[in-house]
């Protein structure tokens, strides 16, 4: 059963962490941490600044512990914590004075080391033009798609990290979905052409 | 399933179960997608139209290296003791414990050096493996606890047990207990060098001969979707079943999948090969292709069948062969079916820790077919190659010379 759909299994490491049991932390660390560390580099370059996110995650558990509730849901949990704390440490160092929802991050979506292609007709070409569509999209629409193909988030929890409503997050991936299918499309008809063609005219960057 | 012969491809990037088989790929969910696609062919194009969107749409995702992963936990560690004393009072004795070995994931093995080295920098396994050109492992037979501590293994054969719960093993004739404590996530790790062999029985019941000159290193006990163990060297696992959580060797260069079964893996990094045999049951090989822009892919493997994988070309050879050869050397028996003598003799020097060198490099290639009884001593092991094979040795301490003859 993998891991991220086994809710039972959370639910009681969790308990166990609560209860005071300290073995289970490491083993939480070590199922998560490199998958929080991606998630943080999407906000910023700064490898130093995302561990130091992390950590303050994990000694926030410790320190709290007495003060969480349960949950079957270890992911989404670290998720949006490690998201907060990155958030505040961008605000902090950016020195301008932000209100509350108010600050405009960045996302990356780097295309150019997809995994498991199994399409043979992957080529140079493709490539180039999925990193120009996804360089289309907007921030939200990339998180967005990245914490549901990459994180296997749930509709309702994009929501609540992305602070938008269900129908708005649906709507966001679907529209983000569309936009890169029609550029696949375009594709067959010799899209390269048309595609550079789109780009020394939108005067947009590649990624 | 049924549900699924409406959907449109969006229905399908939309839908949780098509996505968890996107992402974990398990036994299960192969099949019963694949009955699905039986059932409704017509679906095929649109669930690979789906699966392509996917796969674009999915990126790789970073890790931190091995010493930034340590060194953060570490931080976390320490930070934690510091502000909670009561609490963590158990574990400031683990915080003056010097070493700590750490491995997650990743492919390099941490190992003690005799030299005082800063912890994050123990990268030793890749520094005494890499150099081909050293015949000798400067590796010491060692079983690293996941709290750090060694406990060397005197013996020719060590036996390593661990009970189901992990926080008790059997070594030889000790019995250690292990504190279930702060470090249990991490790994414990076995090294044997040169001259010697090791029995371990994991705590989740699977058996792991391990060969000499090579390193294993596995949690005490399983958590998590996987059971997952990594291996430089050369070891023979019996699997205990699991069907709930496949069992992954992870070498340098591939990833064998297995739920339970008996296979052969030699990964010994100054080979040109990476060979696995399958004795029983049924294995999926991962085959990691480093370069960007290439997928990993997966072969699937049979009783009886050996696979060579070329760590350079990427080129896979696939044989049948009679698996039970290949795993004599767990009673001390190397049989040959006309294999290059070099090979042959390598495996020799690994057995007793003797250095074999050969005058004209072209006495590597002679062909060697027979059984070779490694109880006896080596001068008497290279006697009977001698018989089929014209060669001459001579020995001066631990060195053999060989000369055509």
């Amino acid at each position: 059963m993998p891991n991220f759909e086994n809710k039972t299994d959370e639910r009681l490491l969790w308990v166990k962490f609560l209860d005071g049991d300290d073995q289970v932390l490491s083993s939480i660390y070590l199922e998560h941490s490199h998958s929080l560390f991606d998630y943080g580099c999407r906000f910023t370059n700064d490898r130093d600044l995302v561990k130091d996110c992390i950590q303050e995650v994990f000694c926030n558990l410790i320190k709290m512990r007495s003060r969480l509730s349960e949950t079957d849901n270890i992911k989404f949990y670290l998720l949006t914590s490690t998201k907060r704390e990155i958030i505040r440490a961008l605000k902090k160092s950016s020195k301008k004075i932000y209100a509350e929802d108010d600050f405009d991050y960045s996302f990356e979506l780097l295309l150019n080391k997809n995994i498991d292609q199994q399409d043979a007709e992957f080529d140079e070409g493709k490539q180039v033009a999925l990193a120009v569509a996804l360089g289309m999209l907007t921030d939200r629409q990339k998180e967005a798609i990245y914490l549901r193909f990459n994180k296997g988030l749930e509709y309702d929890e994009i929501s609540a990290i992305l602070n938008l409503n269900y129908q708005s997050s649906r709507a966001l991936i679907h529209r983000a979905i569309e936009k890169l299918r029609s550029l696949i499309r375009l594709e067959e008809a010799k899209f390269t052409q048309v595609l550079l063609s789109m780009f020394t005219s939108n005067n947009k960057s590649v990624i | 399933m049924d549900k699924y012969k409406n959907f449109s491809e969006s229905d399908f990037l939309d839908d949780h179960y098509f996505l968890q088989w996107l992402t974990y790929r398990s036994a299960e969910d192969e099949e019963i997608w694949m009955d699905f696609l039986k059932s409704y062919p017509s679906k095929v194009q649109i669930v690979r139209a789906a699966e392509s969107i996917f796969n674009l749409l999915r990126v790789r995702e970073r890790e931190m290296n091995l010493p930034e992963q340590f060194e953060l936990w570490n931080r976390i560690r320490i930070e934690s003791v510091t502000s909670e004393k009561n609490v963590w009072v158990k574990l400031v004795k683990y915080a003056a414990v010097l070493i700590c070995v750490f491995c997650s994931g990743a492919l390099s093995f941490y190992l003690y050096q005799d030299k005082p080295i800063p912890v994050y920098n123990r990268v030793i396994g890749s520094v005494t493996f890499e150099d081909s050109t050293k015949k000798y492992s400067n590796l010491k037979a060692l079983l690293i606890l996941s709290d750090g501590s060694k406990i060397p293994l005197e013996r020719q054969l060590s036996k390593i047990s661990y009970n189901y719960s992990g926080n008790q093993l059997v070594v030889n004739q000790d019995t250690i207990k292990q504190e279930a404590g702060f470090n249990s996530g991490f790994l414990n790790r076995v090294s044997i060098p040169y001259g010697k062999k090791s029995i371990i029985e994991l705590s989740d019941g699977t058996k792991v001969w391990l060969n000499a000159g090579s390193q294993i290193a596995f949690p005490t006990v399983f958590s998590g979707a996987f059971r997952k163990v990594e291996l430089k060297g050369e070891a023979f696992f019996e699997v205990a079943k699991n069907a709930e959580r496949p069992f992954l060797v992870e070498t340098c260069d591939q990833v064998v999948h297995v739920v339970g079964t008996k296979f052969n893996v030699s990964a010994y990094p100054e080979d040109k090969f990476v060979q696995t045999v399958l004795q029983e049951g049924k294995v999926s090989l991962e085959i990691r292709d480093k370069k960007l822009l290439k997928k990993d892919h997966f072969i699937e493997m049979d009783p009886d069948q050996m696979i060579e994988l070329d760590k350079e070309s990427k080129e896979i050879f696939r044989s049948v062969v009679d698996a039970s050869k290949y795993i004599m050397w767990r009673d001390d028996i190397l049989e040959f079916n006309k294999i290059d003598l070099g090979k042959a003799l390598k495996q020799i020097e690994r057995f007793y820790d003797i250095q074999i060198t050969l005058a004209d490099p072209k006495i590597a290639l002679y062909k060697l077919s027979g059984k070779l009884d490694l109880k006896e001593n080596p001068e008497d092991v290279l006697n009977v190659i001698k018989l089929t094979v014209p060669i001459a040795w001579r020995k001066t301490n631990k060195n053999f010379k060989l000369t055509e003859k």
